[in-house]
Formats: C-alpha cells, structure tokens, sequence
C-alpha cells in the first residue's frame, strides 16, 4: 500500500484520483495491518525525548537521596567524647530552584541563570534530631522545606523539581525558555551542563570471559551502598584460583571453599554439578588443596591468612588474628553482593558453585563464553546514579565534618554557650562539591577509588538538532587510543536500542553510540516485594536445598538482579506468570523476565540501567493493538500509557527479548510471533531520522550526516535571540525540509530547522565544482540563501579587589584634535555617556565597546575606596576584536549582577554573512562540499518554464557515494513542489507508507507534465543553446555548516614575534607564521635546495648578527659608541667575526651557558 | 561615523528591565536591579544615533 500522507488518505477526492502503479485502487480497506505509528507520537508525548535523563534525576531526587540519608553508616552521627550526644537525620528535601539574595529567597528560572551565569540549584534541606545540652531537640519541616539547609543541588531542567514542569508551551515561553528545549542537562555558572550517559559492565553479574592465554575465567564486578569489589575467577596450570585485590597471591578455589566452611569435597563437587566430567576438570584443584594440608575451615581460613595484603598501618594495632581478617575478606570482599548473614556462608558458596558451574561448561564448550559487548551485559549509567555517587560522597564528608566540629567542641574543658549544631552545619561544602563536579566533569569518589574525567560536557548549541543529540549520546569507558574492533563493532543485540549510524568517525568511532528514538533507560526498582513475589510464585529457597537438587535438570534457578533466589521446577510457566503479572501492571513495567534454556536459569532483573524499548504484544501472531484503540488514540482517549496498563504494548529489555520472536511487520507475523515491532524506523536516533531515505543510501553516507547534522546553522530555539551564548549560529531565512520523515515530526525538526530547500541541477558546469565542490546562483545569494548570522558574546565583569577599590567604567575622554576642539576619540566613537556602546551601532575590529578603568593599587589598604583620583586609574577598556574589514553590529547590551553580587556587563555583537568562495554545505545524506564558485543567475543554466537552479552539483559525487537517497530526495522534493504537499522518507518506511516510493513520485511527477526520471531539459545561460542531455533538478534540503572561510582564512608576510626566541608566533588567532615543518624541510634538503633552506629557517624567521671571536669561541658584543666589536671573554677587539646566526640558535648558547656547558663557535672561510 | 561632529552632550543613560519592561538609570556604584520588580537584568535601549546598514 503506498500512501503519501496519511491525513490525504482519508479525503475520498484524492483516493479516487491516485492510483498506484499497479492498478490497485487506493480504497481498498486495510484490514489486517494496522498502523500503528500514532503510538510514536502518543509514547513521546508521555515520555519526551530525553526521559532517561529526567527519569534518573527525579528517581534521585524522590528516592535515592532517601535512601543515602537513611543509609545506616550516614543516618546518625555520634560524638567520641560525650556518649550522650547524636544527630539524627530524619528526613531530607529538595526543594524547588530558589536563590538567596540580600536576605530574600527568590525563584529562578533557568534563563535567568544563563543570563546572569549563577546555577540553578536548589536549597537541600534535612529535618534533624539532635541533643542540644541535656534536651533532645528536633528541626522538623514547614512547608516541604526541612528545618535545616544543608547544600544547594543543581537542577536538572524539565525534572520533577524544575519550574518548568507542568507548565503548559505559552507558560513556559513566559519564563524565556523554549517550549522544543528538550531538558536534561543542567545549567551551572550560566553554562549548560550534561552529564554524559556511560556505558559501563553490568555489575553484580557473572562475566565468563577468556584470558589472552585462551583459558576461561570469570569476573563479577560487586557493588553494594557500602563497597565495590572485583573478583575474578581463573584458571592456571588446570587449577581453578581466585583472584583478589586483598589477597597477595591467587588462592585456590577448593580452599576458599573449605574457608566458607564447605569442608567435603564431596559436596563441592555435588554443588558444582553431578557430571563426571566436571568432577574430573576439578581434580586438579581438590589435589592442589589437599596436598596443601587443607582439610577444615579453620585450617583453610589460616590459609587464606598468610596470603592477606598487609595494612602499612605501623600506628594501628593490630587487633584482629589472621583468621578473622581471612573470614572478613571472604564476607565483605570477597563477592561483596552477595549477602552474609552471621557468618553464614551457604548462599556465597552456591554462587561460587555456579560460577564454577559456568566456567567449567565454558571450558567443555566455547559457547558458553559470555560476549562482553552484548548489550544485555551493559547498564547504562545516568546523571541520576552519578550524582548520587556524588552526593553521598559529600554527604559523608560532611557528617564527618560536623562529627570532627562536635568532638574538639565537646573537648574543649568550659564552654560558654550551649552547642547548638544547626547553627554550624554549613551548606558551602555540598553545593560547591556538586557544582564543581558537574562544571569541570571530574568525578572524584575516593571511597570506591573512582577517578572520572569528561563526565560532562557543555551542551552543544550548533544547532537544535546537537543539542537534542547531545542528550542520547553514551560515552564508554573503553580506552580510545586502544585498537580493539569488539567493543567499536555493531551489536547485532543493539538493534532498536541503540543507533546503528550515529557514532562519530574517528578515534570514538563506535565508542560513543546514541540511544534510538524509542530507547528507554530503566532506574532501581523497589527489590522486596519482587523477591517476595518469587517466592509466592513457588520459588524454592536455595537454603533449603542441597548441591544436587539446586542443578537437577528438571528446575531452573531463579536468578534475581544477580542474586541466587531460588529454583522453580516450573521456570516457563513462572516465567509467563511474572510476565502477565507485569502486563497487568502488577510489577513495575521495566521488570525483565529472561529465562536461559542453556544456562538452565530465569532471570529477573529490576535493577537501574538497563536499556529497554517499547513493543506490541502479539498473542500467537495476531496484535493486539487493534483499529479501534488507534481510533481511541488518535481522538484522545487513550494514552501511551493506557496501552502499557491494558497489556497491549510492553517494554522488554535486550535479555528478554532472547525469548520473543518480533515480527517486522504485522502481516509477517507467524502463528509462533509474540511481539510486533512499533515502527521499523525508531532503530535509528534522533539524527540518523533527519535523513530521508536512509535505507537507500551507503551506511557510512548515513553516519556522515549524523556528524553533519550537528555542524547545521538553522535554528537553535525558540528563544535563540534572547540567549547570550558567547558563539552563536543561526541561518537567517531557515526553512523546513521538502521531504520530511516521521522523526522529523517527532523531534519537532520541522519547527526548528537547519538548512534551505535549494534546488539543485547535477550536472558539470564551469569546473569549479570538481571535488564536490559546488557552484552557487547569486541570485539566490541576493535573495538569501544560505545567509547566515554569526552572534559572539564578550562579557567584561567589573571586578572588586581586594582593598575595596573595584572597575569602573567611565564615559569616554574626549581629547583635542589638530585644531584644537575637543572631540572623542575615533576608537570610543560608539560609547554612550555611561561608556558601554550604544545598542545597534556598527562595530569594527579595534573599537572600544565597554571603556572600563582599573585602579593601579589593588593590594595595599585605600583611605577611601570609592573616591579616589582618576589617576589612580588606568585605562583596560574592551575593544572588539573581529575579522579585519568586517564589521559587526552591536546587538544587545547586557547588565547584570551574579550570585555574588559581582556586577557584570555583557556585549552581543551580530554580524550577518552572505555565503562566499570556501563556505562550506552538504546535503543530508553525507555529500558536503564548498562553494567553488558564485555565478551570475544570467549565466546559469534555466529550464523553458524558468527554473533556474540555486546551486549546481557535480554528477561525480554520485557513483562512488551510493547515495540513492539523495537522488529520491530529489525526485520527492520535486513531486511535493508540484503537488503542493510535504512527501515523506522515513527509514524504511515504503510497506508502511511513511516513505514514498518513486513510482508514486514518478506518477505525480508525470501528472504535472514533467519527466518521470526526475530530469528536466534545460538551456545554456552562456549560449542560450539547449544542453545536450537532460539535467537531473529537483529541490534538495541544504545545510550550512559552521565552517566559514572568514573564520579559517590566515596569510601573513610579516608580523608579531615571540619574545623569548624571536621567531613568528603560532596560529590564526595570534597571526602566525605559516611553518615550514621538518618534512618540508627533508624535501628541501633532499632538493639541495640550501639557500631556499636557510631563507626559510633563518632569514624570515629569527635572523640575528652576532660577534665572534674567532680565537675563544665565545660571543661577543658590539658597541655602538665606539663602533668596534669587543669579545668579553678575552677583553679585546682583536679577533672578532660579524656573522648570523637564528637567534633561537643564540639563545641555546646562553642557556647552556647559564648551565656551565661553553658552547664554543670554531668559524672557517667559506 | 562621522568623525567632525562635536562631542554629544552627556545625556543620562536608562536601562529596560528584562522582566517589566520599566526605565531604570543607573548610577555607578548602583545595584543592577529594576527599581519597579526588582529583577536583575537590565538591557540597555538601543542608540539615539542614527545608524546606516549596508545591505548586500
């Protein structure tokens, strides 16, 4: 079925008129398949496109943060020297984003913010217990506001605590942000802040992996509240050992066993499994153990004693003996999630058993070797977790602050006040601890040895498409620089979860992946009730059970978030009852219940960071989204979230999907399918779903958009010219793409646009459009396209030092002229009285723009500060600095104070560019190009109806590219020109009809009188003659990227010199040398080129003459009085040469010298 | 510009509020604040001058 839109459709008028290629009439009734698009939109209005983010900052926020506070080492802090004395916490707040000034709290905003670079943070507060003298007194909450502040949080925008919540568009356009602004970043010192999404292993789970040596080993990275640890499991000369941070050597796993108080081997053996062929891999190691002399628990924990990493703690008595050190590591270390309860170690040795289990099946067969880069194996870190991490840092910091304040206090023999802890908690430490984090992107935890860097970056406000990108993107903890193609490589599991095309090239290539459009990352469930409801369900405790029933072939075991529940003799049916259980919104919905045949367990996971996607529920192939909940749907009374309840769509994650069979299509699905997909196109993310057609194009074609699509000038945001970025971008006539696609309509891409419908004739012309480059119409220049706008922010704060005295700023000094009458000065001509340029004046480079002043004295004590002399000043006025020749417009004039009531002034500075030679464009299907040349519009080739094409593309890039895409771009965007309608080019959206096929376009291109291949006839503008070929021209969606010739182009003959060795300085921005590099120099030794040598490396760079003297070798000088040359060495004239030298070849000598190495110059007649 | 003309006479600059839109003049030594609303972003109005663009 071919439609082209799916509101066309219903008119009865237009069905009549199309009909498809084959003949079919379009009436036809759709009876089976039903469209089930419209959940896209329904499933992001419920959950917008970056609810991960918000998600795991409100889970925080509501929950996490509870559950630190009340955590048993951080709820109550005692004092060492008075017994009596506690602090409790009680309760803890968030509240909404306020700010403290002048002794009045007031609400902000996130632009205000921006605008005046303070963070928008709110006040955390905490209800506290606490003695105070002989009475027990409590700080108890009024009005959702605990009885004491603590810190100050920032907030993430558009979470639960943001003021933009519930706010409806015209609401939250009152507050001066953008109803499109996605949310889920921060805004911290005024710039905008995301924390990065990071990919990391799943914890608390068993990886079977192989060493280099090709032998299997096991890793389970633990992490509780309390501890991280890392055990590995490894197999040496066919012994199984266990590796530990803690323990000096690898021990043997039998005697780890045996110090778990598993003394048979018999046991072990049954524990691990009744195969003989396990008991036999095992031998080796039960040898190992008993010719160790290891037969008892206690002889095993003596053992495990002697090999314990001695503390380098000389001043720490050793209290503890060997065994219990040894018993402490096996509890708290040793497998660190797994419970031990009174030195009870049954469950840990069950899990060792299955680690065991797993390794020894691994080493019988290769398949059983777990793949570290599947993406069920991953979890997904968000700004939620990585604060908390954070935050209970802070916090513990903190409370052993206060616990350090309260202990020398009490030390102290008389005081003379009550102590009253409320009133010495200071906030500064928390707030500055996360603000700093969040503002330098170093994430610093020593409690777990985390040492993070680049966790977050500023948001990237190219365009709105980058910004939107910026919130999916997932960075890994992989090293770049290592050359590994696993963990870059595609993921057959990332289907539908992650972005097959968006990573960037490079050394991040497949690093640094982006969530797809339907992607939804879970956050920690509540576990009880579930562990709970296994049990209710028949799960068999594991404590109860001997080694030989726990792996009998006829239970599964019952695997809960990594934890070892149980086994169930029924895993399928429990499996479908925890799933029903889950349809019927029972349990959570991001609940997964994964049962592995092979590993003969079921798993069930509600842990946080697990990625999970939306799909239909099919019952024996047949949907049961049905028409009428579309219809209920589409009239608005139903939701996304009425489908998840009543059991029709359901979120599975990458394990559970092992057990489904997903059909693509609604009419593919077989008797067997449980799922059907929601839209094939929501594989690819947010900018791989601007591309129209990708499914025609080269893959790389596709990833090269994705980079390009973030380079895009367009529009920003709604509030683009209320924002004070200091580099801004915007197009100034954007329009929205002729060929659109669905996720075009989703990301609101076609209310934000980065780019110009231009149509374009692909042909050669002129050959100035060889090596994609491209030749411009002026004409369509003059009327605007391309043209862009460069906004660049300079703020000036006016400092106060530290004596009192502080900036000023002044109107500008008028001085006396030739003539003699007072004017202003050429430089300050665009400052008003107050000295800050006027709004709308024309700036060149060089002009003053604010005319600020400096006291001289800023250390030493002033009498009075405010007052003193205008010659105490000296003048630092701000003068603009642009492209020389250019000149920019001041656009907006900004004043303002921040948080510390630093006054500040901000300068925008507008300068409009029309496109020029070296500009650089691209379409959206990877084919960038410079302009190569900008020809009058008479010139140009024009079709007999008077098209006239904007630019002119070289066929080359074509055959090479395959980039089908871009040509049906072509053929749509004609089409819907004709036609006077939108086509649409969603990802592989023909049997769907959300992607128009060409022999629809065609039709209609045929239907208005033009030729079906998209080929136009065209005249000559040169000769006027008709072009020997049919031209391919239609409208194709371009857009400018950032690069520009003005920022880039640099040419110099001479200029400014470092100091310290005379020679050109480096770079555009300091109007560099250009350098002729060591390989340069290798070609013009090789030449023999050596005048050409020594003009380039000496004479333009850092010439200089020097005195020799020919008899000592040292330099000497000359004296310009006498006019004689003298070496200081021999004190006489006698024996001294002129010659030149580079000066930087000067300074060696001299900074030897200072050294005590005499370089010594020994000269010969040339 | 033009360069010849005789320097303006001082006139006292006022500053729009960000949020009520009201005229505020500012002092050196002053708090950026609206005298009206008390919000703290001022921007300045544009130029009395009279400026020529080139369009092109």
């Amino acid at each position: 079925m071919v439609i082209n839109d799916v509101d066309v459709r219903e008119d009865p008028a237009w069905l009549k008129k199309h009909k498809t290629g084959k003949g079919q009439a379009l009436e036809a009734p759709v009876k089976n398949a039903v469209d089930k698009f419209q959940l896209l939109p329904a499933f992001l209005k419920v959950r917008g496109l970056v609810k991960q983010h918000i998600d795991s900052f409100n889970y925080f926020v509501n929950c996490e943060i509870k559950k630190i506070i009340h955590a048993k080492a951080n709820e109550k802090i005692t004092s060492d020297v008075d017994p009596n004395y506690y602090i409790k916490y009680l309760d803890i707040y968030v509240g909404k984003p306020s700010l403290e000034q002048d002794y009045m709290v007031e609400s902000i905003t996130p632009q205000q913010c921006r605008l005046r670079d303070i963070t928008y943070a709110a006040p955390i507060s905490v209800d506290i217990e606490y003695t105070r003298g002989k009475e027990i007194v409590s700080r108890k909450s009024k009005q959702g506001q605990g009885g004491v502040v603590i810190g100050r949080m920032p907030i993430m925008l558009r979470s639960s605590r943001c003021v933009l919540t519930g706010k409806t568009e015209a609401q939250v356009a009152k507050l001066g942000e953008c109803p499109l602004d996605p949310g889920g970043y921060f805004v911290v010192k005024g710039t905008e802040k995301v924390i990065l999404i990071q990919e990391q292993l799943s914890k608390n789970r068993i990886i079977i992996d192989t060493d280099s040596s090709g032998c299997v080993a096991a890793s389970v990275t633990s992490s509780t509240h309390e501890r991280k640890s890392k055990t590995n499991f490894l197999v040496k000369h066919e012994r199984i050992y266990v590796r530990l941070n803690t323990f000096t050597d690898d021990v043997p796993i039998i005697v780890v066993f045996k110090a778990m108080g598993m003394e048979s081997d018999q046991e072990i053996v049954q524990l691990v499994g009744r195969d003989p062929r396990y008991a036999g891999i095992l031998t080796p190691s039960l040898q190992e153990c008993s010719s160790l002399g290891v037969y008892t628990e206690n002889q095993a924990l003596e053992y495990l004693g002697t090999k314990v990493k001695v503390m380098q703690k000389a001043w720490m008595k050793q209290t503890k003996s060997k065994v219990d050190e040894a018993r402490d590591i096996l509890q708290n270390v040793f497998l660190a999630h797994v419970p031990v309860k009174e030195y009870n170690f049954r469950q840990k040795c069950i899990y060792v058993g299955v680690i065991l289990r797993r390794m020894l099946e691994a080493m019988m067969d290769p398949s059983f070797v777990d793949d570290k880069d599947y993406v069920g194996n991953k979890r997904l870190e968000l700004a939620g977790q990585l604060i908390a991490l954070l935050f209970e840092d802070l916090f513990k910091r903190m409370n052993s602050e206060i616990k350090r304040l309260v202990d020398s206090t009490f030390a102290k023999p008389n005081r003379s006040t009550v102590f009253d802890v409320a009133k010495v908690i200071r906030p500064d430490m928390l707030s500055q601890g996360l603000e700093h984090a969040i503002s330098s992107g170093n994430w610093t935890v020593k409690r777990f040895r985390m040492e993070r860097k680049g966790v977050t970056q500023v948001v990237s406000r190219l365009s709105f498409i980058a910004a939107l990108g910026h919130m999916t993107r997932i960075s890994s903890q992989f090293e770049k620089t290592r050359k590994v193609s696993g963990p870059r490589a595609l993921q057959p599991s990332q289907w539908g979860m992650l972005c097959p095309c968006d990573t960037p090239e490079g050394e991040a290539c497949g690093l640094t992946k982006n969530l797809a459009l339907m992607t939804h990352v879970t956050t920690d469930e509540e576990e009880g009730p579930l562990i709970n409801l296994c049990t209710t369900l028949g799960v068999e405790d594991l404590s109860m059970l001997t080694g030989d029933e726990i792996n009998s072939t006829k239970a599964y075991m019952v695997i809960f978030n990594g934890l070892m529940l149980g086994v169930h003799r029924r895993p399928n049916w429990f499996a479908n009852t925890l799933r029903l259980l889950r349809r019927c919104g029972k349990i959570g919905e991001f609940v997964s219940i994964f049962t592995n045949p092979k590993q003969r367990c079921v798993y069930v996971a509600s842990d946080g960071g697990r990625v999970c996607r939306p799909l239909v529920i099919a019952d024996q192939g047949i949907s049961r989204v049905k028409e009428h909940h579309m219809k209920e749907l589409k009239d608005g009374f139903r939701t996304f979230d009425d489908f998840l309840r009543e059991g029709l769509v359901e979120y599975l994650d990458v394990n559970e999907e092992n057990n489904t069979l997903i059909a693509l299509y609604e009419s593919e699905a077989t008797s067997r399918t449980t799922h059907i997909e929601i839209e094939p196109f929501t594989i690819l993310g947010v900018c791989a779903g601007l591309i129209p057609f990708p499914h025609h194009n080269q893959s790389p074609r596709n990833t090269y958009q994705c980079a390009m699509g973030k380079q895009a000038m367009g529009n920003i945001a709604y509030n683009q010219l209320c924002r004070m970025d200091t580099l801004l971008y915007l197009l100034v006539y954007p329009q929205r793409p002729l060929l659109t696609t669905r996720s075009i309509e989703l990301v609101k891409y076609d209310k934000l646009g980065a780019g110009q419908n231009a149509t374009v004739a692909v042909m050669s012309y002129s050959g100035y459009d060889i090596e994609d480059a491209i030749v411009m119409n002026k004409s369509s220049l003059d009327r605007g396209f391309g043209r862009c706008i460069v906004m660049k922010k300079a703020s000036a704060p006016i400092k106060k030092y530290a004596n009192r005295t502080s900036d000023r700023i002044v109107a500008p000094r008028l001085i006396a002229d030739k003539e003699g009458c007072l004017r202003v000065p050429d430089r300050a001509q665009i400052l008003d009285y107050d000295g800050i340029g006027g709004v709308g004046e024309i700036i060149r480079p060089g002009d003053i723009y604010i005319n600020k002043e400096s006291p001289i004295n800023t250390r030493d004590t002033v009498p009075n500060p405010m007052a003193i002399p205008d010659s105490a000043y000296k003048p630092t006025p701000m003068t603009y600095k642009g492209p020389p020749g250019e000149c920019a417009i001041v656009d907006k004039v900004l004043l303002t104070s921040n948080d510390e009531q630093q006054f500040m002034i901000k300068v925008l500075f507008r300068h409009t560019r029309r496109p020029e030679i070296g500009d650089k464009f691209s379409s959206r299907h990877g084919q960038k190009g410079v302009c190569g040349t900008i020809v009058q519009q008479e010139d140009f080739p024009f079709s007999e109806r008077g098209i006239c094409p904007d630019l002119i593309m070289n066929p080359h890039g074509f055959p090479s590219r395959m980039t089908i895409g871009k040509m049906i771009e072509l053929l749509g965007g004609k089409a819907g020109v004709l036609s006077g309608k939108f086509h649409y080019g969603s990802a592989f959206g023909e049997p769907s009809g959300h992607a128009d096929t060409v022999e629809a376009i065609s039709a209609t291109l045929v239907k208005h009188g033009f030729s079906y291949c998209g080929k136009d006839f065209l005249y000559s503008g040169i000769t006027g003659n008709p072009l020997q070929s049919y031209i391919f021209m239609g409208p194709i969606y371009y857009q400018k990227l950032k690069h520009m010739v003005l920022d880039k182009m640099h040419a110099r003959a001479s200029g400014p010199r470092m100091v310290l060795t005379r020679q050109p300085t480096e770079g555009r921005s300091r109007e560099g040398g250009l350098r002729l590099g060591e390989m340069e120099r290798d070609c013009l030794i090789a030449h023999g080129s050596s005048m050409l040598l020594l003009e380039r490396l000496m004479i333009s760079s850092d010439q200089f003459v020097v005195q020799v003297c020919t008899k000592c070798g040292l330099l000497g000088h000359h004296n310009h009085k006498l006019r004689m040359s003298f070496c200081s060495t021999c004190r006489n004239g006698e024996n001294i040469a002129t010659m030149k030298l580079p000066y930087a070849c000067k300074l060696l000598f001299q900074e030897l010298q200072s050294m005590n190495i005499v370089p010594k110059l020994d000269l010969a007649e040339a | 510009m033009d360069g010849g003309m005789a320097p303006p006479p001082p006139e006292p600059v006022s500053y729009l509020c960000g949020d009520c839109g009201a005229d505020n003049s500012l002092k050196p030594g002053d708090v950026i604040q609206c005298r009206e609303c008390g919000y703290r972003i001022l921007y300045k109005k544009r130029t009395r001058r009279i400026v020529q663009y080139e369009a092109r």
